[in-house]
């Protein structure tokens, strides 16, 4: 743990004391040595469950895939936004990627931790850089309507948890990951229990999102600077199904019966933020809705509660990280050469840009679930898995993997397709950072075909 | 950069793109001078909607820089480095040597163990005539239940 997290630390040395020169080269490079020395996380000693470096910081087969993503996201997020952040003074160019290194920094600590409590106050502390990123660089005077929405959303989830967590603390006498999964079932039967039940969760539920409360989601990411966008897409929303995963453990007589509304609301969304996809004007408001709506399959996955529905969502948040981060990115690409987001404006790109619209033709097919890319597996898991828990769901989960295939072949064919606009000829051609930056968003991807045993976690 | 992307927005946003793009502009701020040489890029007069406050257009960077990477706009050593380390530390490194690393990973959470295992016991016991599994997980006799009567 401490071979990934001293080198992150010692990220903000190396960021403040470059050579405005080489800031962005020395960034990239170490934080592309970090995710290749996260690598090492991957090995699972499975004799223990916990691959544990101390009390306080373990790793396990489900934060592992999620840490590894987190480090591997950090220098992407450079690459990405290091077009539209060149023409700022320097040490503004240098606080950009300090927010960006402090967020992989909670990340880490959040993944890792092994008391609930430290994975709460990092999960809190993650708010801050993505807050300040939201409301500093975003390019639309709605960023502080964003930013607002992203803040209040999260913080009223996330006080009744620390208040059920308190409790837990005096229940049981503990908050320890390693303890509390050995602990004996709690007698659960008030109605303070059911609310106490319901404060666990909410907080993640929130931050998933869960559809009545995603709100906030299809703002902080539209108005998020392209790193922003990426990091909420890819990391942020995964917070809340491994909290919600960690925090199922210890509820467990009661999510019988209280888990049921959360998941027709859950499998409900899929469907409502699928059909908005399809009306969508705004392109990263498209991509945004459609994390809505993948997240609701992972939140109906893990309410379930079953193996292959933590499976399954394990893999889902993976795929879905790497792919809707990448979708971000060619969003993005298209904004900085039309600086708009309408997605009439940048249409027919397949002309203009033919390697690129390989790029787009490849993330949505992964978008859209094609086998044999994890999106896939991921969602047929927990499709299975929901069926066995009642036939029914099939109807809606079966509508919700057609609308999915909808809305990506609509996002393509919008894009990519059709005549060539005269302004978009004009447009100036497609950098190497921007194909290596798509390449290293799809190739994990496509590399876990091989070995998807390495995000399947601990219950398969 | 974002602030004078705010402020000009509504007026770019309603610029004609294919008169004012059709240019390729290499000059910062437009010529005012119209005695002398004309040059490329007068041709066809940069709209003042199209330029920031401090009379600049958008460059196309590829003009200065044929070999431009999109790493640095300016230098193009740097440009050419920046471009050779991420490729480097992303795809030789991190990707071919950490996927070799992943590849060769022991046996992940020792599933295949466990399935060979099971194949192993199996043909075993199917051999000695056992049955596959015994039937109660705990041993009937030890368990001790409360009497039926009380309570």
């Amino acid at each position: 743990m401490l071979k990934v997290l001293v080198p992150t630390l010692m990220l903000f040395p190396t960021i403040w004391l470059s050579s405005p020169k080489w800031l962005w080269p020395t960034a990239t490079a170490q934080s592309l040595l970090i995710a290749f020395i996260s690598l090492a996380w991957l090995k699972w000693a499975s004799e223990t469950g916990w691959s544990t470096s101390n009390m306080y910081l373990a790793t396990d087969p489900l934060s592992t895939p999620l840490l590894v993503l987190t480090c591997w996201l950090l220098p992407l997020m450079i690459l990405a936004s290091q077009n539209h952040i060149y023409s700022e003074p320097v040490s503004r160019q240098r606080l950009y990627i300090t927010h960006l290194t402090s967020l992989q920094t909670f990340l880490i600590m959040a993944f890792g931790a092994t008391e609930v409590i430290m994975f709460y106050i990092m999960f809190e502390a993650t708010l801050i850089p993505t807050l300040i990123i939201i409301t500093r660089w975003g390019n639309q005077t709605e960023r502080l309507n964003a930013g607002t929405y992203f803040l209040f959303y999260t913080l009223a989830g996330s006080l009744p948890l620390l208040v059920a967590l308190l409790l837990l603390q005096q229940t049981t006498g503990t908050l320890s990951m390693l303890i509390l999964q050995y602990s004996q079932p709690l007698t659960l039967d008030t109605w303070g229990h059911s609310i106490w039940w319901a404060g666990c969760l909410i907080a993640f539920l929130v931050k998933m999102p869960l559809y009545g409360v995603h709100l906030w989601l299809p703002k902080a990411h539209v108005e998020a600077p392209v790193a922003g966008s990426m990091v909420l897409a890819a990391v942020l929303l995964k917070l809340g199904g491994y909290g919600m995963m960690r925090m199922m453990i210890m509820l467990d007589p009661l999510s019988k019966e209280l888990a049921y509304p959360f998941i027709i609301l859950a499998l409900w969304g899929i469907l409502m933020t699928g059909s908005i996809c399809l009306r969508q004007t705004d392109l990263k408001s498209l991509i945004a809705y459609s994390s809505v709506s993948h997240m609701g399959l992972v939140a109906g996955g893990i309410l379930i509660q079953t193996p292959w529905g933590f499976t399954g969502a394990i893999i889902l948040m993976i795929a879905h990280g790497l792919v809707s981060s990448a979708l971000f990115c060619l969003a993005n690409t298209a904004y900085e050469r039309t600086h708009s987001r309408t997605m009439l404006l940048a249409r027919g790109l397949q002309m203009v840009f033919p390697l690129t619209a390989v790029w787009w033709f490849t993330t949505n097919l992964a978008n859209l679930a094609l086998p044999p890319l994890p999106n896939l597996m991921g969602e047929i898991m927990i499709i299975t898995t929901l069926f066995s828990w009642s036939p029914w769901t099939i109807a809606l989960t079966g509508l919700g993997t057609l609308i999915t295939a909808a809305y990506s072949l609509y996002l393509f064919l919008m894009t990519q397709r059709g005549p060539a606009p005269n302004h978009i000829k004009g447009l100036s051609p497609f950098h190497t950072r921007e194909h290596l930056l798509m390449v290293l968003h799809l190739i994990p991807v496509i590399l876990l075909v091989a070995k998807p045993e390495l995000v399947w976690g601990w219950c398969h | 950069m974002a602030s004078r992307l705010s402020r000009i927005w509504p007026v770019v946003s309603r610029v004609r793109w294919s008169s004012a793009l059709g240019t390729r502009c290499v000059s910062q701020t437009p010529k005012s001078s119209a005695a002398g040489a004309a040059v490329v890029s007068d041709l066809q007069p940069v709209s003042p909607a199209l330029q920031d406050s401090h009379g600049h257009t958008e460059v196309n960077p590829f003009e200065t820089n044929p070999d431009f990477h999109g790493f640095h706009h300016h230098d193009s050593f740097v440009d050419e480095w920046n471009m050779r380390l991420a490729f480097f530390f992303g795809i030789s490194v991190a990707i071919v040597i950490g996927g070799t690393f992943i590849h060769y990973l022991p046996d992940h959470g020792m599933r295949q163990w466990a399935r060979r295992e099971a194949e192993r016991l199996i043909k075993q016991r199917e051999a000695e005539g056992l049955p596959l599994m015994t039937e109660n997980y705990y041993e009937p006799g030890k368990i001790i239940l409360p009497s039926s009567g009380d309570e």
